[in-house]
């Protein structure tokens, strides 16, 4: 029994998350009895990839932060002033703190017609293409699962989503979110090729969908490679997130919400962070593909660190490009949306086959 | 007739749209051109031609009823002091602040605020007395610094300066024309005395002479209100230059 233990520690220590930093004060605290086997298993590179970073921590961190970011942003865009008045000295930044508590404390009305186990069920089973992508995704070194196959999981488990909200639309049994959800469906068929087709590209490049092996080979960044891929990935990412201009399924104006028209409380509130979960997902993709991961000047004291705050950084800023989207153009009927995926952005990402293809048989 | 199409345009200029677009989202983003006056912190300018509450200064009425003649939402009444005359009081209820009151004063006894923000508890409060008139409400002043609006070239901007904006506006007297009331046409006075009756300054006075009544008009104390003209039944009654 205690050679099990042992060997366990042993393991989890063998593979710590090297903060050099930090080195003096968590020698001291691994001395301490419960509390340095509890930090050892935190600092444990796989645990600590799906618990602080990129995973469960920072997602939730950035859901409370990222609707703030837009909605401050596209204020300041469009002239407004955006939220304020909640901590106005910080200009308002708890405001998804105050929302979700205000979500947290509503009542959660289940109608009569809505298929009851499902209605309750979906939107707290739409963690989970949230959460699992993060296990394959590596922010620097730190990695929950290493597969040699990370980039086609992210996106299998990216093209999950709409499975959930289809599954929403459809347990709430009413028609504004029925049109919601067919519209979703749609525009799932209009964005879906062109994003697996164009990340594709860039595993033809790469030659590899190891993610750590693609984020160590971009001494050239990928958008750089291949800045068609980049572009038909970015607009079918937008695409894919169904925000503004490709809020097509939610539709405020004329669906008033879209496949979670009936959703009140804190169903609401997990919904509601089901795009802002996407725009994460995608963004660590788009810089797992496009921008080199966690490749970057190499700050030596913060160790393994180091790669996560640049992979964050790269995220938060592709994060900050999708979202302000949003300022910029209209919303697009479905018929545009469906035309612009099949038309441009599929061609593009042919395209960027093409070049990557190109470029593996020249270089 | 006409159909509208949707432009047709190439490749090269959808692009150069999309650039200009982005471009210029980025452009507000770091530099935002913010149009938005955050009201209790900050007022905006107003100018001293503003038309918001009145005061009144009891001391330059002359009870001419003009103000309660004109007002087109019947918001004015003159009421009867203690020395006897008539003064405006003003319903907010009604009042629909196109000063028409203040345009049509003689004396410039209404004056303008640059005030727009008074609450009432109830409808019955919002009729303002005389006494109510004469000072400014109470206002609570959050504000700081004041908001003016530049038109340059063809886009408005914003510009902050500190410092509390005056909402009392000082307006010299309006240049009145010294004017009495006179009458043009003796002969076809009834001598029905109602122009004794209505004046407030007691400048008319009758007297019974053998062939009828006879009207004096003081013309030296004729603050020249107009009241008498208005109320003459034979049309005799002028008001003339002094």
């Amino acid at each position: 029994m205690t050679g099990t233990v042992e060997a366990l520690i042993n393991l989890m220590m063998a593979d710590q998350v090297a903060i050099p930093l930090l080195d003096p004060i968590l020698n001291i605290l691994y001395g301490i009895p419960l509390l340095g086997h509890l930090l050892a298993l935190i600092l444990w590179k796989p645990l600590f990839a799906a618990l602080i970073c990129p995973g469960f921590a920072t997602l939730g961190g950035l859901l409370m932060l990222l609707p703030w970011i837009e909605r401050k942003l596209v204020a300041r865009i469009q002239w407004r002033i955006g939220p304020h008045e909640i901590l106005p000295q910080m200009g308002g930044v708890i405001q998804l703190l105050a929302d979700s508590l205000r979500f947290l404390f509503q009542e959660v009305i289940v109608h009569r017609d809505a298929k009851q186990p499902y209605f309750l069920q979906f939107p707290v089973l739409s963690f989970i293409p949230a959460l699992l992508p993060l296990l394959f995704i590596p922010a620097g070194t730190i990695i929950a699962i290493e597969s040699p196959y990370g980039a086609q999981i992210v996106l299998a488990m990216v093209t999950l989503f709409p499975l959930f909200i289809l599954g929403l639309g459809w347990a709430s049994n009413s028609r504004f979110a029925y049109i919601g959800t067919v519209r979703e469906a749609f525009v799932y068929f209009g964005y879906e090729i062109a994003l697996i087709v164009s990340a594709f590209a860039m595993i033809v490049l790469y030659g590899t969908s190891d993610p750590l092996a693609i984020s160590g080979m971009q001494q050239v960044p990928g958008i750089i490679l291949n800045p068609v891929a980049a572009l038909a990935f970015f607009i079918a990412s937008a695409m894919a997130t169904s925000r503004l201009p490709f809020e097509i399924p939610e539709a405020d104006q004329e669906l008033a919400g879209g496949p979670h028209v009936e959703y009140s409380g804190i169903l609401f509130g997990l919904i509601y962070v089901i795009s802002y979960e996407k725009v994460y997902i995608l963004s660590g993709l788009m810089t797992l593909l496009f921008l080199g991961g966690g490749s970057g000047p190499e700050i030596r004291v913060l160790g393994d660190l180091s790669g996560l705050i640049w992979f964050i950084l790269k995220t938060l800023l592709v994060m900050i490009a999708l979202i302000a989207l949003r300022a910029i153009y209209p919303r697009y009927r479905l018929d545009q949306a469906l035309r612009i995926g099949w038309n441009p952005v599929f061609t593009l990402s042919t395209i960027a086959v093409g070049v990557s293809l190109m470029e593996v048989l020249l270089l | 007739m006409r159909k509208v199409v949707a432009p047709d345009y190439t490749v090269f200029e959808h692009v150069k749209r999309h650039v200009e677009a982005v471009k210029t989202a980025i452009r507000e983003a770091i530099i935002p051109e913010s149009v938005t006056c955050s009201y209790p912190k900050e007022r905006r300018k107003m100018p001293a031609s503003f038309r918001g509450y009145l005061i009144f200064d009891p001391d330059r009425c002359i009870s001419c009823f003009g103000c309660a003649f004109i007002c087109p939402a019947n918001a004015i009444r003159m009421k009867e002091a203690e020395d006897g005359r008539y003064y405006p009081t003003i319903d907010y209820g009604k009042c629909i602040f196109c000063h028409f009151c203040l345009d049509s004063c003689p004396e410039g006894a209404l004056k303008p605020t640059k005030i727009h923000d008074v609450a009432y508890r109830d409808l019955d409060r919002m009729l303002t007395l005389t006494e109510e008139m004469i000072e400014p409400p109470e206002i609570i002043r959050e504000d700081k610094r004041y908001v003016e609006y530049v038109i340059d070239g063809r886009d408005l901007h914003l510009r902050r300066v500190d410092g509390e904006d005056e909402l009392l506006v000082d307006l010299p007297p309006p240049s009145k024309v010294e004017r009495i009331a006179s009458c043009i046409d003796p002969e076809s006075c009834t001598g029905c005395r109602i122009c004794e009756e209505v004046c407030e300054h007691g400048v008319i006075r009758s007297s019974v002479e053998e062939d009828g009544v006879r009207m004096v008009i003081d013309s030296e104390r004729c603050t020249g209100c107009g009241l008498c003209v208005k109320e003459c039944s034979m049309r005799v009654l002028r008001l003339v230059r002094r």
